[in-house]
């Protein structure tokens, strides 16, 4: 005890000598209380009380919201194992009584599964790299650079974010399917080789907007790069220009890394988006299927699958185990690539935080 | 080499506009491929009566008949129009201030945050595709699934029984509606908001670290620190999100309005669903602006 009223004498400032003595905690903080007046200690009370009662409260909320969240997921799960008596019986909520893979390989065999993957991640992963590049581009150069007309030009962008995709559906079918109006004036002398140009059913329906900057909610992705590059430091790039670096090079080589957790979270957004996607891929693919096409006609193919005729009418209660293992299935290979991602992702968010 | 001599020559301000023009120039062309034609083509459909044809659409000119008919004729339209407006209205600010909240919350040190994080990110890679609608389908129909237990967990007035329960009665009615909406839509908050929570922790992530040491030497409350710190630093994203959360939900294929001029494309009226897309389209560009003409006033940039 002597030592500490030794000690009390001392500044509050050279605290940290303390510590080096072998005192504990509790002693240090009680040496810190005494030079503090009454509201800093109140203060400290309030705080410590809050720092108490506050992670029970946020686990509290969080448990629950993750429940609502994964309930769903653990639905399909449930639902997937198991046989179609299990539907009907009471006593089954959520552990089936019957376990099977009887389900799963129905829907896989009505979805043609692995063929209709292997498409759906060529045109997906492709579509997406190519995007994620073209709209950085764009969005870099709507936030850096002063032209004339720029507010006009992004009105555009804005309009592209605004434009419902179902508005300018069929007209974007017409382009497609007579190749921007070349077609009729090939077909008048080779009626073949204009076959070729009808680019319905073609991956190009997806890849050439893409490679534009105008595919899948382009807008949005151009919005986000454009207000991210707006946030970072002018003085960035005002060191590589009196380097002697030109637009580009400073683009590629100063902004781009700087911008690497963005691209990540824009590239997780863009493919998810080509994976959901069944309207755009519906209006412009009759015969190339994608997951979600797929999934979205689940019923009919189910019908034809077990029973050969599309008519047939299984009860609802008991069509919802093929549905859910359809749903799982679709969602297994996106929930694969994002806990894969979500490592990177997450690292990504934190080292741009150390940037800014 | 000789053409970097003879851009030199150019003033500063005149080359770097050019470089400008060079950056967005591939989204031009895309854009007046595949965006603005067919933006004007389906304008032009929405006044005529178009039948598809080989090479092309054919129509013939019939005036503002289709957008007439839309109001008189259709009773369906405007009732779904008014519906979807008032649920976009109230929603809206849920989910911002929601996933706003969510996001501060992530952004704290704790164990598990990894996982917390994992899962509230999840809707975002299911909530926009088929499966959605299936799940949600699940969940609201009573009686179809066992999901029909979930569904009246959290629809029945929970909240309401709940303020019973601890003694609350005379708090104020509009605080207890606002709770009671929030809490009956939970899983339509929580699944749309993936996005906007993923926005605004990147945007927190990137709050510099000399603000939130200078804001702890001061002796910031928490209160105090986000409502002085976070705030602003956070309120680009803000208007993204708002921007972001408004267009999904006027835009989706679930919604009642989109419903209807689907159906109308499929029965091959194109210039009569042309019609009515527009006129939806021009609402919801009056509400995006509105909202972005206020909120720009309050948007703080570090750097302009």
């Amino acid at each position: 005890m002597t030592a500490i009223f030794k000690k009390k004498q001392e500044p509050a400032a050279e605290g940290e000598h303390i510590v080096g003595n072998g005192l504990s905690k509790k002693q240090i903080r009680q040496i810190h209380m005494r030079n503090m007046n009454k509201e800093e200690i109140a203060y400290l009370k309030r705080k410590e009380a809050m720092d108490k009662v506050w992670p029970i409260a946020r686990f509290f909320i969080l448990f629950g919201l993750c429940f609502i969240i994964l309930y769903p997921l653990i639905y399909m799960i449930s639902c997937a194992f198991r046989a179609q008596e299990d539907m009907s019986d009471p006593t089954v909520m959520w552990i089936p009584r019957h376990l099977t893979l009887k389900i799963l390989k129905q829907t896989m065999n009505a979805m043609d599964f692995w063929h209709t993957l292997a498409n759906t991640l060529f045109l997906n992963i492709g579509c997406s790299l190519v995007q994620v590049v073209t709209c950085a581009v764009t969005g870099y150069g709507f936030a850096r650079f002063k032209f004339k007309g720029k507010n006009l030009l992004f009105g555009i962008v804005l309009m592209m974010i605004l434009v419902p995709n179902q508005i300018i559906a069929i007209p974007q079918y017409m382009e497609f399917r007579y190749c921007l109006g070349i077609q009729p004036l090939i077909e008048k002398a080779n009626p073949t080789l204009a076959q070729k140009f009808n680019l319905i059913d073609s991956p190009l329906t997806m890849y050439l907007p893409a490679l534009m900057a105008n595919g899948i909610r382009a807008g949005l992705m151009i919005f986000i790069f454009r207000q991210f590059f707006k946030g970072l430091p002018k003085e960035l790039e005002d060191a590589a220009y009196l380097d002697g670096c030109g637009p580009f090079r400073t683009f590629i080589q100063v902004m781009v890394p700087n911008a690497a957790s963005s691209f990540l979270t824009v590239f997780l957004f863009s493919v998810v988006w080509y994976w959901n996607d069944y309207y755009v891929s519906s209006t412009f693919f009759t015969n190339n299927s994608t997951i979600a096409l797929m999934l979205k006609n689940l019923n009919t193919l189910l019908s034809l699958e077990l029973f050969n005729s599309a008519t047939v009418e299984v009860s609802p209660r008991e069509q919802i185990i093929w549905m859910e293992a359809g749903c799982l299935l679709s969602v297994t290979p996106l929930l694969v690539m994002y806990t894969f991602l979500q490592k990177y992702f997450t690292e990504g968010i934190e080292r741009s935080g150390l940037v800014g | 080499m000789a053409k970097e001599k003879r851009q030199i020559k150019m003033p500063y301000e005149k080359r770097k506009a050019m470089y400008g023009y060079g950056f967005i120039a591939l989204w031009l062309v895309g854009a007046l491929i595949w965006f603005l034609y067919p933006l004007a083509n389906s304008l032009m459909y929405s006044f005529m009566e178009v039948k598809p044809e080989k090479g092309g659409m054919k129509g013939t000119w019939v005036g503002l008949d289709n957008y007439i008919y839309v109001f008189t004729g259709d009773a369906n339209y405007s009732k779904y129009l008014v519906n979807v407006l008032i649920e976009t209205l109230w929603k809206t600010p849920l989910i911002i201030i929601f996933s706003l909240f969510i996001a501060v919350i992530l952004n704290q040190k704790f164990k598990g945050r990894t996982f917390a994080r994992a899962v509230f990110f999840l809707p975002v890679i299911i909530a926009t595709g088929p499966v959605y609608s299936i799940i949600n389908g699940n969940i609201s129909s009573s009686g179809a699934s066992s999901a029909g237990q979930f569904s009246t967990m959290f629809s029945t007035d929970l909240m309401g029984e709940l303020f019973q329960f601890i003694g609350l009665y005379g708090i104020n009615e509009n605080i207890q509606k606002m709770v009671e909406a929030v809490s009956n839509n939970i899983f339509g908050i929580v699944w749309n908001a993936g996005i906007q929570i993923l926005i605004f922790l990147a945007a927190l992530q990137n709050i510099p670290v000399s603000a939130k040491e200078a804001a702890q030497m001061e002796g910031a409350t928490a209160w105090e620190y986000f409502w002085k710190i976070t705030l602003p630093y956070v309120s680009p994203m803000i208007l993204a999100c708002l921007i972001f959360t408004v267009i999904d939900s006027f835009t989706s294929p679930d919604n009642a309005v989109m419903g209807r001029v689907l159906d109308m494309q499929k029965d091959w009226q194109y210039g009569y669903a042309a019609a009515m897309a527009w006129i939806y389209f021009i609402i919801v560009l009056a509400a995006v602006g509105l909202i972005t003409v206020i909120l720009n006033h309050f948007i703080y940039y570090e750097v302009d």
